[in-house]
């Protein structure tokens, strides 16, 4: 299967798009609803990255942010952030990172270590250090204790993404192998998780 | 939509240039009073295209409670010398105030006027206008699709909660219980949502939707006189601003 740029946008993956996005959003909602401490923002972006591909990822992403600036406009500035997680997703799932169980869980890691590279600036010198999340809070009594302001923003940060980041990484690997064959063998990126080739390797 | 209406009236495009000015304006006047002085601006723009209640709705809700908690938390933390107010650890210094007044004027002045924006263009007529300097119809439909199967996932995740309750999943009780309820109420919504593409995809197959040919739309909206006058307008007050910020 032919893979890139101009190949990856095919009519099913392009649907999947406002899927995704309206999965961040649903599923940020249900988060709230079931008053869990994590935001679990990205797994749409996640999905479409798993199984469409880097370039889908990434406009998955970026869509999500405009999708959500245009009743929180504080949300503009992260999606070069959502962008670069759904970009991540993709080309770890082109290099197989998503086979099995064990390379999922360093994937996650991957993929937190990226989100906090790229939102912590945006953090410092968009907002000053404080972005109104639930980051902040730990930012601040960092800063109280005499932390530098970057130090403190990667700290806290790092902290919450990586139990975000890595649960998200996780729930959309299990959700995306109970996806049908028939479904998966549509996209470009989804031969790893399509279940006959997993067996035939095993024989 | 009345399209008598002197701001909702305008074409698209001109009111993303008119936003832009705003947004761009803070930065060229870094004084933190002109940043504030652009939320009244858009209040009053608000205001004459009679979406005052919406705007000023998710500005307070959005922008405010942030610019608040932003503001507290930078003229206590933010590092300098001259002490305003003490208490034990805690002082406000006046750089930690200086920083925040900056910092929020901007935050108030773009986020407001990007509000602003949504509240006056509906989103359909800024795609076409966007598909009319040349943006690809995918991406049109992509944006548009989004809009409504949001409000349709959230009706169907509701639908999903209430069933997973009735067979029993915990949504209340301690945080290990509410955990495990996560993927019992995510799993269902993502596999229906995503084999639903599947459906839409072959819809828009037998529509022609991946024809390489130009579309005509159905929809149109035109530009007016008005709009060169405002486009000129707003090309004299962003030169009028450069002029004052290199005067200052």
């Amino acid at each position: 299967m032919k893979r890139g740029l101009k190949h990856d946008f095919s009519l099913i993956a392009i649907m999947l798009i406002p899927i995704g996005v309206g999965l961040n959003v649903v599923i940020a909602q249900l988060v709230q609803i079931l008053r869990l401490p994590i935001w679990l923002d990205a797994i749409g972006t996640i999905v479409a990255g798993m199984i469409a591909g880097p370039w889908v990822g990434l406009v998955t992403g970026g869509a999500t942010n405009l999708v959500k600036s245009i009743f929180t406009p504080t949300e503009l500035p992260f999606a070069i952030s959502s962008m670069a997680i759904g970009f991540t997703v993709g080309m770890l799932s082109k290099k197989g990172m998503f086979s099995n169980f064990g390379k999922t869980i360093g994937a996650g890691l991957i993929v937190t270590v990226i989100a906090v590279i790229i939102s912590t600036p945006i953090i410092v010198w968009v907002y000053g250090g404080i972005s109104g999340s639930s980051a902040s809070a730990m930012t601040a009594v960092l800063l109280a204790s005499g932390h530098r302001l970057v130090q403190a923003v990667i700290t806290s940060m790092g902290l919450l993404e990586l139990i975000d980041k890595t649960s998200s990484v996780i729930i959309a690997y299990l959700i995306v192998n109970k996806m049908s064959d028939r479904y998966l063998s549509k996209h470009n990126y989804a031969q790893s998780f399509i279940k006959s080739n997993k067996k035939s390797k095993a024989a | 939509m009345e399209k008598k209406n002197a701001v909702l009236s305008l074409y698209p495009t001109t009111k993303l240039l008119m936003i832009l000015l705003f947004a761009i304006s803070v930065f060229i006047i870094p004084n933190y009073l002109f940043g504030y002085a652009i939320f009244f601006v858009c209040l009053l723009i608000a205001a004459i295209g009679s979406v005052t209640k919406e705007f000023a709705n998710l500005t307070i809700k959005g922008l405010f409670s942030l610019s608040v908690l932003i503001f507290v938390l930078q003229s206590f933390f933010y590092p300098g010398t001259h002490v305003l107010w003490e208490w034990s650890f805690l002082a406000i210094t006046q750089e930690g105030v200086d920083f925040a007044l900056g910092l929020t004027s901007k935050i108030i002045a773009v986020g407001s006027s990007l509000i602003l924006f949504f509240r006056i263009t509906p989103v359909k007529d800024f795609v076409y206008s966007l598909e009319v300097l040349g943006l690809s119809p995918k991406a049109t439909y992509v944006v548009l699709s989004t809009l409504t199967i949001i409000p349709e996932m959230k009706k169907s995740s509701q639908i999903i909660m209430d069933a997973q309750k009735t067979r029993g999943v915990e949504t209340e009780g301690s945080l290990m219980v509410r955990l495990k309820a996560l993927l019992p109420m995510i799993t269902p919504l993502v596999l229906s949502s995503v084999a639903s593409t599947e459906e839409r995809a072959m819809a828009l197959e037998a529509r022609g939707f991946t024809v390489n040919k130009r579309k005509t739309s159905i929809y149109s909206i035109e530009k007016t006189g008005r709009d060169s006058f405002i486009r000129v307008m707003l090309l004299v007050i962003l030169i009028l601003l450069i002029v004052w910020r290199v005067a200052l």
